[in-house]
């Protein structure tokens, strides 16, 4: 099992994350990589708006969002999760991936971004680094 | 026609695919077509706008689409299941999408919409007045053909 955990290895929770995806295959596919992980619980959601629902109901310690939603596309949910909770870890997750997106999504709160296809070595060290932001890559 | 944009979706798919669904993966020709575009049984749909705007479709056998999301699911699929036509969805909106980050990159201010996956007998896709360049991609679970219609605004 991969340790992804690094706070839950201390308190002995596990780490909640919720999957931010209008893509069915992708949820199964993200929830397949997180289920591999120790001591995770994944929550999914599949636009904007049940995303926001999502996290202020369950408060998760990491978020994995995708950009291109229909609706409320993932960069304005970023925005609106990261002013309700400044402290709110979202890893961004997506097939378009220019430089200019990029830093329109990291401008808007998030912390890590992954283009896709995401392996999961990619999102292990994604997740770890969001959670330990000091540790070197 | 913007047949340097026609480039990169063909190249960034064909990359793609081979990075997903692993060789053999091989584009042996492209070809222009008048519209409509006669597509086989399964159609996925990605619109484009911005400073050029257009669309592209992916088109395949129904065999293809299910063994290809069988692939890409990492277990066989009983038939077209609403996982397997989301599988095909994201197979065509990662090859667009990493083909628009490549465009946007260059200057050019494109984006995407969400994919529209069609299923059923003789599809076809009717636009205005464009022309398509068509472009084969054979796989190892059989043919894909990649239609591009892309142009200027102005």
């Amino acid at each position: 099992m991969l340790d992804v955990n690094k706070e839950a290895s201390v308190v002995k929770s596990p780490l909640t994350c919720l999957i931010v995806d209008d893509s069915a295959f992708m949820r199964f596919h993200l929830r397949r990589m997180m289920d591999s992980f120790d001591n995770v619980i994944a929550s999914e959601a599949a636009n904007g708006n049940e995303a926001l629902r999502e996290y202020g109901r369950l408060r998760p310690d990491i978020v994995l969002m995708d950009i291109v939603m229909p609706g409320m596309e993932g960069v304005e949910t970023v925005k609106r999760i990261c002013s309700e909770d400044p402290k709110a870890r979202v890893i961004m997750i997506s097939s378009v991936s220019y430089q200019e997106k990029v830093a329109e999504a990291m401008s808007a709160g998030a912390k890590w971004f992954i283009p896709k296809p995401v392996t999961t070595e990619e999102l292990r060290r994604a997740i770890q680094n969001v959670l330990s932001p000091t540790t070197d890559n | 026609m913007r047949l340097d944009f026609v480039k990169i979706f063909v190249d960034s798919t064909a990359v793609l695919f081979r990075e997903l669904i692993g060789p053999p993966v091989d584009v042996p020709s492209i070809s222009m077509k008048p519209s409509p575009v006669a597509g086989r049984e399964v159609m996925a749909i990605i619109g484009l706008a911005g400073e050029a705007h257009g669309r592209v479709i992916f088109d395949m056998d129904l065999f293809t689409a299910v063994q290809l999301a069988g692939h890409m699911l990492g277990e066989p699929s009983p038939g077209m299941t609403p996982l397997v036509r989301s599988s095909i969805a994201e197979l065509a909106s990662m090859a667009i999408g990493r083909a628009i980050s490549k465009i946007n990159d260059g200057g050019t201010r494109l984006s995407m919409s969400p994919p529209t996956v069609i299923t059923g007998a003789n599809l076809v896709s009717y636009d205005q007045c464009f022309e398509t360049l068509v472009a084969p991609i054979a796989t190892a679970y059989g043919e894909v053909r990649v239609n591009i219609t892309i142009q200027d605004l102005d």
